[in-house]
């Protein structure tokens, strides 16, 4: 229900052809890559979809992460322009509910781009890779656990974005905000588990196959959940102040 | 029988008190006009009675329902236009109501029959943020009328409207307890506005209630005070400078 409405509210704002033309830009990233210096990373020895996303994730995941600093904030300034906020909270609905579903969107949004990305990979493999001998299936479940894992180390920083935007009227002190945190990300060692743990760093980080995988993942969470405590923490400050 | 009742409610920020141990009785089927001079305490209260702003003390009760405790109980029951209108810009009129429509799960035909009560029918398939003030504050009167709720709390719903817009709503205000058995809470800081629309008046100054009841009891009280009542604004404003004489001596006094 509330992503029906989440989803309505986008009508005209360019939230979704935004979203979609960046999936195609990132996507187009290896491919690009691969035209121009192919016998660079042919010659490799390592799986075709790895050595794809070592030589390009960095810049994919920056693309990400600024789509959802951008969109988190579009997101929110349609509610807050016309004062519409104050309509819904004055709706028989949860407050917090306009969050969760403007998360759930956001959700689906890194879901839709990171399905470009990962058909710009999956090209690039079976065309530059003679090996893998076009689409097989383990090359597609290969695909689909790296993204996958990407997909849920996009969330807390989905999520705080979205969390920025709601706390700040000004949407361009939330993008700022957004954009600092990205290249404060880009600047941090994330090779290291402690660094990598701050949520704009977290995408940055590829499915290694070793237990910092799995405690990346399970951190993604806890710091999804506090995200979402500190919105309605949020909400809870705000009615008492106004 | 009081729909609205409040009890000592009193909002406080950290330098001033906007609204103070304000007690208001709101009887069911009336139209209750609030009056005040601008940052008297008007929006604030109304906002409470949404939730919109958490009260520093006091309660109050809408339909025998207590806030926070039955917050989207109440909310349910209770149309609402707050200060300006409420709206998203990228959405046509018809967009907007309908959004509202879903969450107050409604049938879809809520959506024309508001729309036909504000006269926007023509209107509706054009982008609000295209609309003129006087149309966007009637999409915001077709955002507290959508499924024709049993309460209204209107903040200065004629505001921005011309003269023929301001006789439309006014009429339809005043309409409403007959036409939809509401309740109407009306807040404006003109008299001769309240004075058109409302059966029982309240007078809020400095955030303080200075007086509720009819009209009629409002000219015999300010007689009894010596104040003028041959017209109800300058009885209105003779009221509002007693009390910012009497507070400015109280505050004269305590320095």
């Amino acid at each position: 229900m509330n992503l029906g409405l989440e989803f309505k509210k986008t009508k005209r704002t360019g939230l979704i052809p935004a979203f979609a033309a960046g999936g195609i830009l990132a996507a187009s990233i290896p491919i690009l890559n691969m035209a121009v210096r192919a016998e660079m990373y042919t010659g490799l020895v390592a799986a075709p979809v790895q050595i794809l996303l070592d030589a390009n994730w960095s810049i994919m995941s920056m693309l990400n992460l600024l789509l959802i600093t951008v969109g988190a904030t579009l997101l929110y300034h349609a509610e807050y322009e016309n004062n519409a906020l104050q309509k819904m909270c004055s709706l028989p609905a949860r407050e917090s509910g306009l969050f969760f579903g403007k998360f759930l969107l956001m959700i689906l949004l890194c879901a839709m781009t990171l399905t470009l990305e990962a058909l710009g990979i999956a090209f690039c493999t079976a065309h530059w890779f003679s090996q893998s001998a076009g689409l097989s299936a383990g090359l597609c479940t290969e695909i689909l656990q790296n993204f996958g894992y990407e997909l849920l180390l996009l969330l807390p920083a989905a999520a705080l974005s979205l969390l920025l935007a709601s706390a700040c009227k000004n949407m361009w002190v939330s993008l700022g905000i957004g954009v600092i945190c990205v290249f404060i990300a880009t600047i941090l060692p994330i090779g290291r588990f402690v660094p990598s743990l701050f949520p704009f760093a977290m995408p940055y980080r590829l499915l290694a196959g070793t237990a910092a995988d799995i405690a990346l993942a399970i951190a993604a969470l806890l710091e999804l959940s506090a995200i979402s405590l500190g919105e309605i923490i949020l909400i809870k400050i705000r009615r008492s102040l106004t | 029988m009081n729909i609205i009742q409040t009890t000592n409610l009193t909002k406080s920020y950290a330098d001033y008190t906007a609204v103070s141990e304000l007690n208001l009785h709101i009887p069911q089927g009336s139209v209750y006009g609030f009056l005040g001079p601008n940052g008297a305490g008007k929006s604030t209260t109304m906002k409470m009675l949404l939730g919109l702003t958490r009260p520093t003390s006091g309660s109050f009760t809408i339909d025998g329902k207590q806030y926070p405790k039955d917050r989207v109980e109440i909310l349910r029951e209770v149309g609402s236009f707050i200060e300006a209108p409420a709206f998203y810009g990228n959405l046509t009129g018809r967009e907007n109501l309908d959004i509202i429509r879903k969450i107050l799960k409604l049938p879809k035909s809520a959506v024309s029959d508001a729309l036909e009560l504000v006269a926007m029918i023509p209107y509706k398939d054009r982008l609000a943020k295209r609309y003129s003030l006087g149309m966007k504050q009637r999409l915001g009167l077709a955002g507290a009328l959508i499924g024709r709720p049993p309460i209204l709390i209107l903040d200065e719903p004629t505001n921005g409207l011309d003269p023929v817009g301001i006789h439309e709503i006014r009429t339809l205000i005043r309409s409403l307890p007959q036409k939809l058995g509401c309740t109407v809470l009306v807040s404006s800081h003109l008299l001769s506005e309240i004075e058109l629309m409302a059966d029982i008046v309240g007078i809020l100054n400095r955030g303080h209630l200075l007086f509720e009841g009819t009209p009629e009891e409002l000219k015999q009280t300010v007689k009894a005070q010596g104040c003028p009542t041959d017209n109800l604004e300058d009885t209105f404003l003779a009221l509002i400078d007693a009390d910012n004489s009497h507070r400015g001596a109280i505050q004269g006094g305590a320095r």
